[in-house]
């Protein structure tokens, strides 16, 4: 498997400089932020601002030439010019990074747990009164845009906080700026508090489809000769759901969640906007608007190399939740 | 292997369905209480004539946080500046940082007394300004503020002393970049007297607008700090050399003033990157007005559109946010909010680019089409149905309750949609098929013409629309083109528009925005206006000592501009401020300051 996973690393490499190289050509013939920047202020620069302007982001340069120097700069840790003023797009691209896997990590790990628990009891008790609500609320949840729902559950969190008289759930940002009484406790509520309507958000989401996977899954395992075997062997029902067929069920979700994850560790972009949470959506949103090349390339990287990584995992997984898998 | 619905299952569902629906009640109506609903009280006055400046005034009693929203992150510290040159930057800067004159809600300037008790135009040949420093000014370290801070305000920012970065610096560090050097390069010199106390500033040319330098949104930076940062005399501004003046640039470039000496009414403790200033009362301060409140916070709320649900969840206590219909409409809801939509300085015009062949040689056809649109159904259909004062602008460098505004536009029937004056125009110049498919008196087609704004602007996309419509009564095929996101300024600075609709943002000091905005070869002259009369008209209200000759000589420039029908004033953009009623003395300053111009008066109603 280490054999498997050093190969799957050095064909990843080419893929990487490809698509960076194209999405380079495309962002820098996105626009023109040395107009943009020439334009857009009260008073207008003068041309020694506009030139000096132009020279900070290499925009003078050929295109092949920027990127040869953006990803060799890379190599040793200088991500490039952003058009943002004293912007450090390494330190950037981490901070952001760390706040989006926050957000991603305790939402996922909510949809991933639920998605069993309920796909799995949707499977037992196939068109059950119980089966029919949890599809109804899949689909639903499913359905329902973002957008909307982020909001309608910030309009739920405010009605939560003016019936019980507090402010626990908090609808912008990770935290307070600050807090009335300063102790560790008061921090760790508050962040929670501040956590619990976009975890929602994003994890309905995610939840919807995987409960979807989970019962498909779970019913085929179900149907499947080797559980009728262990059954007709005198194996409980319990050990059999769990030990025998959950196993084999959770393979393709375990694929399904590694692909999901990655793509939303690339920016949450409405979750973040809409509860203000400065992650890796945002950065994508300002970087596309001001044609922020060196900052949309990195951007780029990190998602690619997640996604890239995410997949290696998923593969992985199959190993080792499949017996039959092996990689030489 | 059917199983009976539980009746944990069926409670689950009926709460969430529950949950969802009492969200959904909460979101739209009056959202319980029923106490002061906004615009009752408060800021409601604000409108009122000579109330600008005093509505919403309480008496304060002592405590309370206030956080206020500002909509982007600050990267650059240097409001000086061009590229820390932002509106959110000025806001956070001028709680601590000071300045001679401050813009006020009724667009004119007040002398800021806590700093300098007076500043006087001692002569007029050469033009020599008295500066009277406050003797308790200074900057919390202890060190007095004196002529050396505005001496080194004025060499950075004269574009001279301390140039900008050769073609050779791609970091943008060798040098000083001013966001504008008007009115510091006509100075000849800046001596101090009175241990410093005094200041006097010799101009080698006359300014005008003389009351915008060292101030007006662009605050003092403590020069004391460049000099030591710099390895500097301390004391001796006038003797530093360039680079040393590039490292204090740099330096305030790159710190909030946390890092450093400030004086204002507070002092900032806290920046965190991307969400938030914190500021608490300043114990050195000096000033007449001491803050009440505990704390005051920026918060940065980059979506405008969640701002309400912040305010409305008391996790901001002030917001100052474009206004649309929605979002007018859900503050309105908010219990216990007050709000005022004020007229601001910026303003909506359409632009006809005098680069496109046709419509650069016919002035009649200009005139036709300015006087087919109607300004009343462009207004009605976008900010009057949530601003219903606002009015038609009648002038290209002054809007109304400034000093010197008169409605220039008004009585040439331009913007007043009139199709039988508009056509009277063209037949008059020979043009053929008025009313169908319009043809210059050389029998060329006029258009079709693109009507240019930035996508997602709905407000100018009904603009456009309008436009379209009234011109199609001429005969002229007009297309809405949208402008991406991060392309305006390629369009603008590429002259690709025939018509173009965007605001500009007027200034309490209007000769410098004529300059760029009108003259040939100016910096915000994108259409290619050029008219030597007009430029010539303008330089001699930026070289006037006398304010009301200056009005006078703009407006001279003025007519000769609306009747060349190259700019089409609009409307006054709207403001929008909206407060908790339990605090007081906030205004909507509509000018370049905003409202964080008077912070020390803020505090919760006594």
């Amino acid at each position: 498997m280490l054999a498997y996973t050093v190969r799957r690393i050095l064909v990843s490499i080419p893929v990487l400089i490809a698509s960076t190289f194209i999405v380079f050509l495309v962002v820098v013939n996105a626009g023109d932020p040395v107009a943009n920047f020439a334009t857009s202020r009260q008073p207008p620069p003068s041309k020694a601002a506009v030139a000096a302007f132009a020279r900070h982001i290499h925009a003078n340069e050929p295109a092949v030439q920027r990127y040869w120097n953006w990803i060799t700069g890379v190599l040793h840790g200088d991500w490039g010019p952003s058009v943002q003023p004293n912007l450090d797009i390494g330190h950037d691209l981490f901070t952001r990074f760390r706040v989006t896997v926050t957000l991603v990590a305790s939402a996922m790990i909510i949809a991933l747990v639920l998605a069993v628990i309920f796909g799995v009891f949707s499977a037992l008790r196939q068109y059950s009164a119980a089966d029919y609500t949890i599809t109804f609320f899949g689909f639903l949840f499913l359905a329902m845009p973002v957008f909307w729902f982020a909001v309608l559950l910030k309009q739920a969190g405010i009605w939560f906080n003016e019936q019980t008289g507090s402010q626990f759930l908090g609808t912008i940002g990770e935290k307070s700026p600050y807090l009335p009484v300063d102790t560790t406790w008061n921090e760790f509520t508050d962040r929670i508090g501040h956590l619990v309507l976009p975890t929602i958000t994003l994890a309905l989401v995610s939840f919807a489809s995987w409960t979807r996977y989970t019962r498909a899954s779970m019913l085929e395992v179900m149907g499947s000769d080797y559980v009728r075997l262990a059954r007709a062997k005198g194996l409980r029902r319990g050990t059999v759901m769990v030990r025998h067929a959950l196993r084999t069920a959770l393979i393709p979700l375990a694929t399904v969640t590694a692909l999901d994850v990655a793509i939303i560790l690339g920016g949450a972009v409405i979750t973040e906007t809409i509860f203000q949470w400065h992650g890796m959506g945002e950065m994508l949103v300002q970087s596309a608007s001001t044609v922020d090349v060196y900052r949309t390339m990195a951007w780029l990287l990190l998602s690619a190399v997640v996604v890239i990584g995410f997949n290696l995992v998923a593969d992985l997984l199959y190993a080792v939740l499949d017996p039959r898998i092996r990689y030489d | 292997m059917r199983a009976q619905s539980s009746a944990l299952t069926r409670g689950l569902a009926i709460g969430a369905g529950l949950l969802l629906t009492l969200a959904a009640c909460s979101s739209g109506g009056g959202g319980g209480g029923g106490s002061t609903q906004g615009g009752s009280a408060g800021l409601s006055s604000c409108n009122t004539q000579g109330k600008a400046n005093s509505c919403n005034s309480g008496t304060t009693k002592p405590g309370g946080t206030f956080t206020y929203v500002l909509e982007k992150n600050i990267q650059q510290w240097n409001i000086q500046d061009t590229n820390g040159n932002t509106f959110e930057n000025g806001e956070a800067l001028e709680v601590v940082l000071p300045q001679v004159f401050v813009p006020l809600p009724d667009f004119s300037v007040a002398l800021n007394k806590d700093l300098v008790t007076s500043a006087t135009q001692t002569s007029s040949s050469p033009q020599t300004l008295v500066y009277k420093i406050n003797p308790k000014a200074a900057w919390n370290d202890g060190t007095p503020i004196t002529a050396d801070d505005f001496v080194y305000y004025w060499r950075t920012n004269d574009g001279k002393d301390c140039p900008p970065p050769p073609a050779s610096d791609s970091t943008q560090t060798k040098g000083c970049l001013p966001q504008s050097t008007a009115g510091y390069d006509r100075i000849k010199s800046v001596t101090g007297s009175d241990g410093g106390r005094t200041v006097t500033v010799v101009m080698a040319k006359p300014f005008s607008d003389w009351k915008q330098l060292f101030g007006a949104g662009y605050p003092l930076y403590p020069a004391h700090i460049a000099e030591k940062i710099s390895g500097a005399k301390t004391g001796d501004a006038a003797h530093m050399t360039a680079a040393q003046m590039t490292q204090g640039w740099q330096y305030f470039q790159k710190n909030p003033p946390t890092k450093y000496p400030t004086a204002g009414p507070y002092k900032m403790t806290q920046w965190v990157d991307n969400d938030h200033a914190t500021y608490e009362p300043d114990p050195k301060w000096w000033g007449a007005t001491k803050p009440s409140l505990q704390r005051l916070i920026f918060k940065v709320i980059s979506d405008a559109t969640q701002e309400p649900i912040a305010l409305r969840n008391n996790e901001v206590q002030g917001i100052y946010p474009q206004p649309e219909v929605d979002l007018v409409n859900q503050v309105k809801s908010i219990p216990n909010v007050t709000y005022n939509i004020g007229n601001g300085l910026q303003w909506e015009h359409f632009d006809l680019n005098l680069h496109n062949p046709v419509i650069g040689k016919y002035t009649a056809l200009r005139q036709a089409m300015f006087t087919a649109i109607s300004i009343k159904d462009i207004m009605a259909k976008t900010v009057a149905q949530f601003d219903p004062s606002v009015k038609q602008l009648g002038n290209h460098n002054f809007v109304p309750g400034q000093a010197g505004y008169q409605d220039l536009v008004s009585a040439t029937g331009q913007g007043s949609g009139d199709l039988t004056k508009a056509k009277k125009y063209l037949t008059d110049a020979k043009f053929t098929g008025v009313g169908s498919a319009l043809k210059t008196p050389d029998g060329k087609a006029v258009g079709p013409f693109n009507c240019r704004y930035t996508t997602g602007n709905q407000i100018r996309q009904s603009e456009c629309q309008i436009l379209q419509s009234d011109l199609a009564n001429l005969g002229i095929k007009v297309t809405i083109k949208p402008i991406g996101a991060a392309d305006l300024g390629t369009v603008l600075a590429g002259h690709q528009y025939d018509i173009i609709v965007f605001a500009w943002v007027a200034s309490p000091f209007p000769t410098a925005n004529a300059q760029q905005n009108w003259v040939t070869g100016g910096g915000g002259n994108y259409g290619g206006y050029s008219d030597k009369t007009v430029d010539k008209l303008i330089a001699q209200a930026v070289g006037t000592t006398d304010q009301t000759q200056a009005a006078a000589l703009l407006n001279k420039a003025d007519k000769i501009m609306v009747n060349a029908a190259y700019v089409l004033p609009l409307y006054q953009k709207p403001t929008f401020l909206a407060v908790q009623t339990r605090f007081v003395n906030m205004r909507n300053n509509s000018t370049n300051v905003g409202p964080p111009y008077n912070t020390a008066e803020w505090g919760l109603k006594k």
